[in-house]
């Protein structure tokens, strides 16, 4: 089948979430996309071989990190050759010549293009003999041509030097602003009817929804729904949601209403709020597995909330069996809970999900991570059998960031329901300790987000950072 | 909030509460009645899923009797419109879910199940 080349412009965001978005996306409505090298993330620019030009549309209107898309005429890093391949691709732009109205953009990436250079830029290409009216407001057709030029010069080009300082120059016609984008804003926290002080931003519960392929008729469920965050925008592309958390007052807030179901409501979106309940997912009420299209969650991870589950911190002696007295006060009573580290619950978190999925379906999730001690490793202590990582995203904060993990249930096979007793990865050994156990040779790689509260909250140093004591 | 769908997907979960621990019978209700999608691919998908009798005994206790007693074997639109109906529509806002085994009782408050358990019932 003959396919078009169609040119993204990418937003300046995300840069490591644009590809699994657009693979996601594909998947979605069921067209091939291959992307092999076609797409660095370190530019904003980025070419698609598409079988139709409807698929390149429909990926404008859902990928929350595309800006615009456009039918591509013509890439090169000279204009010279630009223009040789815009003459080439006459039989795409020859329609428009006779009586369309049009608009000529001229952008620049990495630098800036002086009026007087942007109409000679657009001079240049007087071959093509557009005899329509320029309308700037509402024509009928735009081109736009964008310079990359290799990095942070920013400065203000007076002159067409044309050749070589280009990494590559786009010419095309444009097809469709992204229109998913402005959805940043209609979810923008700042704006919601109920928030806390967890609540994911609106441009990653965005990308995280398009990472569930969420769209009408599908059941997602978030087991640590907090404010509901990644519920709206789920909701918003028409699946069923479902949430529940251990602490019933996240999902409540003050008021007789439920405050996710008042946030759900401002987005139209109360309908397709399932039902919220509270529970610990360590002792969930599930009759059956095999029940969801995806899991997206957010799980604590200790720095502004910890992750706790039903328990003690000391555990009980076993032959001291708890009377059991029956509860006086139901709506009142509390059961006592303790901390849930990091690395036992992402574990569990998966098991969980491969029990509750269906089979194909997604969990997507983030898993914070100290940036110096990553390794690609450190997703092995999370995966069981029939789970496979398909998309790992980094969103970067300096000494720390976290991963938006995407893993598909890769099996048919149903599995029991997990038991939750997933022991955290051994804390890191410090400098020193594996020679004194005899051990230089294989020392064990421990994930980086393992303990990653006391981590935190240490400020990342390294052992060998301390002072003497 | 709580609707049937959910209701049927719910089960006691105190320890060594494994046999007779489903349906939850349903008492002292508040309902109300909410619009929802109608989304027959859904509902198709989602009826392998459904324990019928525990649909039937629980519409029953909240007073809904449309659906017929035996699970149907073939779909017609008029019998998605009333699954639709009772699966999604039906909310209980306020009342309580009772264990049939262990008599656990599960409050429901503006809409939100409280299904965490008591120490003595996890150890």
């Amino acid at each position: 089948m003959p396919s078009q080349q169609y040119l993204i412009v990418f937003a300046q965001a995300h840069e490591d979430f644009r590809v699994p978005e657009l693979l996601s996306i594909a998947e979605l409505y069921g067209f091939p996309l291959n992307i092999e090298n076609d797409i660095d993330p370190s530019r904003p620019f980025g070419v698609l071989d598409l079988e139709k030009e409807e698929h390149v549309r429909l990926l404008a209107r859902r990928c929350i990190l595309i800006k615009s898309v456009y039918e591509l005429y013509a890439k090169g890093c000279t204009y010279e050759d630009v223009h040789r391949q815009n003459r080439a691709s006459r039989h795409l732009w020859e329609k428009y010549i006779p009586n369309t109205s049009f608009k000529f953009v001229v952008n620049g990436y990495n630098h800036s293009i002086s009026k007087a250079r942007q109409r000679q830029v657009i001079e240049d290409f007087s071959y093509m003999g557009f005899m329509g009216t320029i309308d700037l407001l509402n024509p009928e057709v735009t081109l736009g041509c964008f310079e990359e030029y290799p990095n942070g010069h920013r400065t203000v080009r007076l002159e067409h030097k044309g050749a070589s300082e280009f990494r590559d120059v786009f010419f095309g016609r444009l097809l469709e602003q992204g229109s998913a984008r402005p959805l940043i804003q209609t979810f923008d926290v700042k704006k919601r009817q109920y928030f806390g002080n967890t609540s994911m931003e609106a441009e990653i519960s965005l990308l995280m929804a398009n990472q569930t392929l969420a769209s009408p008729g599908k059941l997602i469920y978030d087991p640590f729904i907090g404010t509901g965050s990644m519920a709206y925008t789920t909701a918003h592309f028409g699946a069923f949601v479902f949430g529940s958390d251990i602490d019933g007052r996240q999902m409540r807030g003050k008021e007789a209403q439920p405050g996710i179901m008042r946030a759900a409501a401002q987005y139209g979106v109360r309908q397709r709020i399932l039902d919220l309940c509270t529970f610990d997912i360590t002792r969930n009420p599930w009759r059956c597995g095999g029940l969801f299209d995806a899991i997206i969650t957010d799980p604590p991870y200790g720095v502004r909330a910890g992750a706790k589950r039903l328990g003690r911190k000391k555990e009980r002696v076993a032959d001291s069996p708890l009377p059991p007295q029956p509860r006086t006060d139901v709506q009142q009573y509390v059961p006592p809970t303790k901390p849930y580290e990091l690395s036992a619950l992402a574990a569990d978190l998966v098991i969980l999900a491969r029990y509750l999925l269906k089979p194909g379906g997604r969990l997507v999730f983030f898993l914070p991570t100290v940036i110096d001690e990553y390794k690609e490793l450190d997703l092995d202590s999370v995966l069981c059998d029939g789970m496979q990582v398909i998309a790992n995203s980094l969103q970067d904060f300096g000494a720390w960031g976290r991963r938006l993990i995407t893993i598909r249930k890769a099996t048919s096979r149903s599995y029991p329901p997990p038991t939750f007793d997933s022991q955290p990865v051994p804390p890191a050994l410090r400098d020193g300790d594996a020679e004194r156990e005899g051990n230089p040779s294989s020392p064990i790689h421990v994930p980086a987000h393992r303990d990653f509260r006391e981590k935190y909250f240490q400020g990342f140093k390294k052992p060998s950072d301390a002072g003497p004591s | 909030m709580v609707r049937l769908i959910t209701h049927n997907l719910l089960a006691c979960h105190a320890k060594g509460c494994t046999t007779n621990n489903f349906p939850l019978k349903l008492t002292d209700v508040k309902l109300a009645l909410r619009e929802a999608d109608f989304n027959p691919d859904f509902l198709r998908g989602f009826l392998p899923r459904v324990e019928w009798d525990a649909l039937i005994q629980a519409s029953r206790e909240i007073g809904d009797t449309s659906l017929p007693v035996e699970r149907p074997e073939m779909l017609d639109d008029d019998l998605l419109r009333q699954l639709h109906h009772v699966l999604l529509e039906i909310h209980i806002d306020e009342g309580s879910m009772t264990c049939p085994n262990c008599g656990h009782v599960y409050p429901i408050s503006n809409g939100i199940p409280n299904m965490l358990l008591a120490e003595h019932e996890i150890w």
